[in-house]
């Protein structure tokens, strides 16, 4: 077991190596300079060839590439992901003023997601083709087919529609007022949590229908147990595995992956920052963000492997 | 009824008569008279790039900091495009109108409690007009006339000119030219990038990047009991619709922006009176630049049936609930001093009214070019949707029906501005003019030989030497004979296809009281006259 969590420890690095070379090469390849948006702003902006020269040696573009690149990578070795073009903030000091709000949605709506997929799917396996099984199928159909921005805007409108009443603009941490938290968070972490609800459902539902065919079901029910006791204690534990892999890569994605979702909810998070700095080739920025994404992949991936053998004690890390 | 009980009853009703009068213009002065106190909920659309308004072109930063700071002039607030003073008390120009003279109020404070003087606007405007390196000034070319800056005494600053210039005194009006503590901008003149100091109405109070800007009262703000607010806060939202509701369930009191008429019209009919809705038009036209140096558009023949090809009466009515775009007009805004009158302005290419006519001319153009059957063209646009894209959709309609095939390529902003600006990289591309003033300096400069926003890259020494006299020209009539044979000239060859003009809906809370939106979102952001009839 020491030796597998060693192994791929290491197989972090390269890894990560290889994720910040592709988004070197790729943001520097894709049309776009960003000392010409730097003076362009929203509609063009008189633009001076000396000040657009010294913009560039500033932000240290003149430099060959891989001078640039090896600067980059020898600031992340010391933590330092360097400052935003565009805004001359420190990176890390950006991201952590959108890290905790994306967290909190990440992890509420996968928790969402999870209570609301395991009953279900268990509930359409185990009364497979009934009205619930079409029920719990249409619904979860559903939510894989509606976007879940869409779902926000439409709660947003309903609220404000029928009660007059919107979410809070802004986000305040939980730990400062929770119940202002409450009432800003809730409406995400719902329509997240249900769009990713439907595709853990679906998953759970057909792994725990291909567990239950299994001999040794058959063998409980012969042996007379209860419904309660075959589904849960010997069917359930064993289906997991799939789903646990798909919770565990849904909830790195929710981390850098809601622009839209975000944008609606006015939420100042992380997939945003991504987006908009792409959008202003910002290029430390996002470096840093699709470096510290990938990261935070392989963690949960290593997490998700690890958890394995816990679910299930065949599994033996050699 | 005895004598004394019908004067007692008389004057019982006289007195009761007066009270309720008294009450009743108590209630309408009260209603008039400003209140003190609450904080101003906005909501904006953009997060700034930075907080330096010198360095900066975009509304996201001006309407965030413009509250904090001073300028020398401003426009007036209540009576657009009248010049008046702000930190400047009074001023005179030379009668060979290359001296100006400025001077400066006393009494002013930045928040830190040093004095404004003369020597900090001298360091603004040396920053502004011969930026130092490493930093950029966005709109230093419309001051090529001055020289210098000079602050003789600490009350006083001149600006020397090397030629007149009918448009320096609305330039100094502009209000992203915001004044700077010297000091500050002695250590590093990219200081206010990060940071603010200024000493208008508001102090800085707290930003957090991506989500809100928040400003507190000044109390020494040197206009005496202003402002009338506790503070200001803006919601930064990219999403319309988000900005929309907010407004909906008053999150926020006012969008300065725009909003499109259809929110426009959801609002009023949720909220009725409790809303205003203040129509103004633009300082701002979406047009498409023409590549001048690629083929076919080097043939004037081409051009022009690409304009003649434009129904622009039936695209302002088609466009403007969609996506706020109304008025036709040349290339100064309908309406204003030095813009085309309408009769000229129907005698050129694609301004006249009979669209049939236009576009069998349009045809007969294209079959003297050699392409009687039309050409396939790419028409690049921003992959913003409002306005541009719904502005491109109906060109690319219209051009159809000339036989013109034109495909749109919808770009991100960057690859955008590098395709335009940068490379020249396109054959038609959707490309606006948004300004902070009318200022004819301003709008017409791009039209001139290598000026890096003639993004159709054309050149005509006529129009170089109409835009140079009418730059110098301190007779206004003078001036406008040049300005409006540089607009036909460009026109008549069809250099340059402008669109349709903006309009603007501010939205807000009828408890918002004294904010007159001017026609573009820059000017009359300071918010000192601003008041909440409640919270």
């Amino acid at each position: 077991m020491g030796t597998y969590v060693a192994k791929r420890l290491l197989l972090i690095v390269p890894t990560l190596i290889g994720a910040a070379a592709l988004v070197f090469v790729i943001m520097r390849v894709i049309p776009g300079d960003v000392a010409l948006l730097i003076f362009g702003g929203e509609a063009g902006g008189q633009i001076d060839a000396k000040q657009l020269a010294d913009m560039r040696q500033r932000l240290g573009l003149d430099q060959p590439l891989l001078v640039q690149f090896g600067t980059w990578l020898w600031g992340i070795l010391r933590f330092d992901f360097g400052n935003s073009l565009w805004t001359g903030r420190p990176v890390i000091e950006e991201l952590l003023i959108r890290l905790p709000l994306s967290l909190e949605l990440a992890i509420a709506a996968t928790i969402v997601s999870v209570l609301i997929a395991i009953p279900l799917g268990m509930l359409a396996a185990i009364r497979q083709d009934t009205w619930v099984d079409y029920l719990v199928r249409v619904v979860s159909i559903g939510g894989l087919a509606i976007p879940s921005f869409w779902v926000g805007i439409l709660c947003i409108l309903m609220l404000v529609i029928f009660f007059g009443w919107g979410p809070p603009l802004e986000f305040t941490p939980p730990w400062i007022d929770p119940w202002a938290n409450f009432q800003m968070m809730i409406w995400p972490v719902v329509t997240v949590g249900y769009r990713y609800a439907a595709v853990t459902t679906r998953m759970t539902r057909s792994t725990l229908l291909e567990v239950l065919r299994e001999d040794y079901i058959r063998t409980a029910w012969a042996k007379g147990l209860r419904e309660r006791a075959v589904v849960v204690r010997h069917a359930l534990k064993n289906s997991m595995l799939p789903v646990i892999t798909l919770v565990g890569t849904e909830f790195a994605f929710l981390i850098g992956g809601l622009v839209v979702t975000e944008t609606v909810f006015t939420l100042n998070g992380v997939g945003r920052f991504v987006v908009d700095a792409v959008a202003h080739r910002d290029y430390p920025v996002v470096q840093a963000l699709i470096f510290l994404i990938a990261f935070g992949f392989v963690v949960v991936n290593l997490l998700v492997d690890l958890t394995y053998a816990w679910f299930d004690p065949r599994i033996r890390y050699r | 009824m005895a004598a004394g009980a019908r004067r007692s009853f008389a004057l019982s009703i006289f007195v009761a008569l007066a009270v309720v009068v008294g009450l009743a213009v108590t209630a309408v002065h009260a209603a008039d008279t400003p209140r003190r106190g609450g904080i101003l909920l906005a909501v904006i659309g953009a997060d700034p790039p930075s907080l330096d308004p010198h360095q900066e072109s975009t509304f996201a930063t001006l309407q965030l900091v413009a509250p904090l700071y001073s300028t020398l002039l401003q426009t007036d607030p209540y009576d657009y495009p009248k010049v008046i003073g702000d930190a400047a008390s009074e001023w005179k120009i030379s009668p060979d109108a290359l001296t100006y003279t400025f001077k400066i109020r006393q009494g002013i404070k930045f928040h830190d409690g040093s004095p404004l003087t003369a020597a900090d606007v001298k360091a603004t405007y040396d920053k502004l007009l011969f930026p130092p390196a490493g930093t950029r000034s966005v709109r230093k070319n419309s001051y090529s006339a001055v020289t210098s800056v000079e602050a003789p005494d600490a009350g006083t600053v001149v600006f020397k000119l090397k030629f007149p210039s009918a448009s320096l005194l609305l330039n100094l009006a502009s209000p992203w030219n915001v004044i700077y503590p010297k000091k500050y901008l002695d250590k590093d003149p990219n200081y206010f990038m990060k940071h603010v100091m200024g000493s208008g109405p508001f102090k800085f109070k707290s930003y957090t990047p991506g989500a809100s800007f928040e400003g507190e009262r000044n109390p020494d703000y040197f206009v005496k009991d202003r402002p009338y607010l506790n503070g200001y806060k803006f919601f930064i939202s990219t999403e319309t619709s988000v900005r929309a509701a907010a407004i909906r369930s008053g999150r926020a009191y006012i969008e300065f922006r725009d909003l499109p008429n259809a929110e426009v019209e959801a609002i009023t009919k949720q909220l009725g009176d409790k809303v205003a809705v203040q129509h103004t038009p633009m300082t701002g036209q979406w047009g498409i630049a023409i590549n001048n140096m690629a083929k076919p558009f080097t043939d004037e023949r081409v051009r022009k049936a690409l304009t003649l090809g434009l129904d622009r009466y039936t695209m302002g009515r088609v466009l403007f609930p969609l996506a706020s775009l109304k008025d036709v007009g040349a290339l100064l805004r309908p309406g204003t001093e030095f813009s085309l009158p309408e009769a000229d302005l129907q005698k050129l290419p694609g301004f006249g009214k009979d669209i049939e006519k236009n576009r069998a001319e349009a045809k007969r153009l294209l079959a003297e070019a050699g392409y009687p059957n039309g050409f396939k063209v790419v028409l690049k646009n921003r992959n913003v949707k409002l306005p541009y894209q719904d502005f491109a959709v109906f060109a690319v309609q219209e051009w159809r029906k000339i036989g013109i095939e034109a495909e749109q390529r919808p770009l991100e902003t960057a690859a955008w501005f590098a395709d335009g600006r940068d490379t020249g990289n396109f054959e038609l591309i959707v490309a606006p003019t948004v300004e902070a003033s009318d200022d004819p300096d301003t709008f017409l400069r791009r039209y001139t030989t290598g000026d890096p926003q003639n993004w159709g890259r054309f050149s005509d020494p006529g129009v170089d030497d109409l835009f140079s006299r009418q730059s110098r020209a301190l007779d206004p009539a003078e001036r406008r004979k040049a300005i409006l044979q540089l607009q036909k000239t460009v026109l008549e060859h069809a250099y340059y296809m402008p669109g349709l003009w903006w309009t603007r809906n501010v939205v807000h809370w009828t408890k918002v009281k004294n904010y007159v939106a001017p026609p573009n979102h820059y000017a009359n952001q300071k918010l000192q006259d601003v008041w909440l009839s409640e919270d």
